[in-house]
């Protein structure tokens, strides 16, 4: 068993008095791919914020490489090696492709930037050509493609993708997909997916099931019975 | 007279650009619409007037760090915890920066011992354009104006610390998922932000003559140049402050100096009605 990377205990957070997530426990192992299903509004952006920094959990804790990071602002997690993508509103519009790019490596030094751009470019040759053009411009695919590649840039332990499949064409998922579980395969990388779309347990070692802010279950992502967690989950 | 309204009117609009460029900066990157910046420039400008027996240049140092220390301390002890408490509300920020200019207004006329001061550079000599002779250092104070544009300009491109705060200006949580340390970029930019108002209020005592009432003439006249440039745009401010320089020399000289603030009115209301978001339109959208 690779040892935990990631631990959530007992996270409650809430929006005055509303309850968006309730004693939530979540754990990930280094190199895993993670994928946390459920319907919309099931509190699965507020859990990703939360582990990110950006929101303040009332009740529990959280460890990530055996630290507690409950008190950490969102920068000081992404430099311990954690970062969040978010589902929207994820890049600098008014940046070029290449900024952007270089936002997403910020804690890297001028010469491993260089290295690192150039990796993302071969996953997203697409990139490539648009190095000067405002990210703002891009087409939705290139947009979230420009964001997944800043997650690479970002060269970090643990990557949290919100809702990777959202608004984009099925077979554009499949390669997102299929991307992301091959730099896991190359770099051991930790991956954690919310998602709504089934696809994503193509790639996931591992399944949580969330509703209404609790956790209903977490099963390893082949023994789950994939048709009942469509009804139930994902409303398809 | 015409060419000598202009060159006066050029003149002002480039003094009264600092300020508002620091306006701008501070309000792009930090949302917060700072009123104190001009008053703290004018203290740093009377720290300067003070200290000038010790040599012009460790004068002019005291007063740019002392506005600089300012300003990132009100933003790192005060504003920064309380944008953590109550999200940033606007109005509420406009109210406390305003209570910070009258605290250091205050200061300012306990603090020195005179009330209105004249800051006296060495004289370099006179310019001629055309008929209109023209003071040297009031053409250095221009040059200065439109450098820190290009400055500003520069760091943005070429420094991370640049990069920082255009990113924390396009998209705060991005930037915070990037791994920004907004709080501090917040700081030290309300800093030069404050540095940006001791210079205007450095030439302003350069120029003219400077009182403990001066920083607020400056914030309340950078406020209507900002609105009119677009709130939070650089480059808007800068125009607008040229337009409003010339506005305020012309009004004078046609007008009456009691009709140079109508005249500033008139052309705020117009401007809005025509352009709500300023001649270059607002940049600041999170």
């Amino acid at each position: 068993m690779p040892p935990l990377l990631l631990e959530a205990e007992n996270l409650t957070v809430t929006y005055g008095s509303y309850a968006a997530l309730k004693k939530v426990n979540f754990s990930v192992f280094e190199g895993e791919i993670v994928a946390i299903v459920g319907p919309n509004g099931a509190g699965k952006t507020t859990f990703l914020e939360t582990v990110a920094g950006l929101l303040k959990p009332k009740e529990g804790s959280l460890k990530f490489r055996d630290r507690n990071i409950t008190k950490l602002g969102p920068f000081q997690r992404r430099k311990m090696g954690l970062m969040l993508i978010p589902q929207e509103g994820n890049l600098f519009p008014s940046m070029p492709v290449k900024e952007n790019l270089q936002l997403g490596a910020f804690f890297q030094n001028k010469r491993s930037t260089e290295e690192i751009l150039n990796r993302v470019y071969r996953i997203f040759p697409k990139l490539q050509d648009r190095t000067r053009q405002l990210a703002g411009t891009l087409s939705g695919g290139e947009q979230r493609m420009l964001a997944i590649g800043m997650g690479i840039a970002a060269n970090v332990k643990a990557l949290m993708i919100d809702e990777l499949s959202l608004g984009l064409a099925p077979k554009v998922v499949g390669s997102l997909l299929s991307i992301l579980r091959d730099l896991r395969d190359e770099t051991g990388i930790t991956i954690v997916l919310s998602e709504q779309s089934i696809k994503a347990l193509d790639i996931a070692d591992r399944v949580y099931g969330l509703e209404a802010g609790e956790i209903r279950f977490t099963e390893r992502a082949q023994q789950l019975d994939r048709d009942l967690i469509k009804s139930l989950y994902l409303g398809a | 007279m015409v060419l000598q309204g202009l060159i006066t009117g050029i003149i002002i609009g480039g003094i009264l650009s600092l300020p508002v460029m620091g306006v701008a900066l501070i309000y792009g990157v930090t949302g917060i619409l700072n009123y104190a910046i001009a008053t703290i420039g004018t203290f740093g400008a009377f720290t300067t007037w003070l200290l000038l027996p010790y040599g012009l240049w460790p004068a002019i140092l005291a007063g740019l760090l002392t506005s600089f220390v300012i300003g990132f301390g009100i933003q790192q002890f005060l504003l920064n915890p309380l944008i953590k408490k109550k999200g940033n509300d606007l109005t509420l920020f406009f109210i406390i920066t305003f209570g910070i200019a009258t605290i250091v207004a205050g200061l300012t006329k306990n603090f020195f011992p005179r009330p209105t001061i004249s800051i006296e550079l060495p004289k370099l000599g006179t310019l001629f354009i055309a008929d209109v002779a023209v003071d040297i250092n009031k053409v250095i104070a221009i040059a200065i104006a439109f450098s820190i544009l290009l400055i500003m300009r520069f760091l943005e491109k070429t420094t991370k610390t640049g990069k920082s705060w255009i990113a924390t200006s396009q998209n705060l949580k991005m930037a915070k998922l990037v791994g920004i340390n907004v709080e501090f970029v917040y700081s030290l930019v309300s800093g030069i932000g404050h540095i940006l108002g001791f210079i205007g209020a450095f030439f302003w005592g350069v120029l003219y003559n400077l009182t403990v009432n001066t920083g607020w003439d400056l914030c309340f006249l950078g406020y209507i140049i900002a609105i009119v440039g677009g709130i939070g745009n650089v480059w808007g401010g800068m125009i607008s402050a040229l337009i409003m320089g010339v506005v305020i020399s012309f009004a004078g000289y046609w007008l009456g100096g009691m009709w140079q603030s109508v005249a500033l009115y008139v052309i705020l209301f117009a401007i809005l009605i025509v352009a709500p978001k300023g001649i270059l339109g607002s940049e600041r959208s999170v």
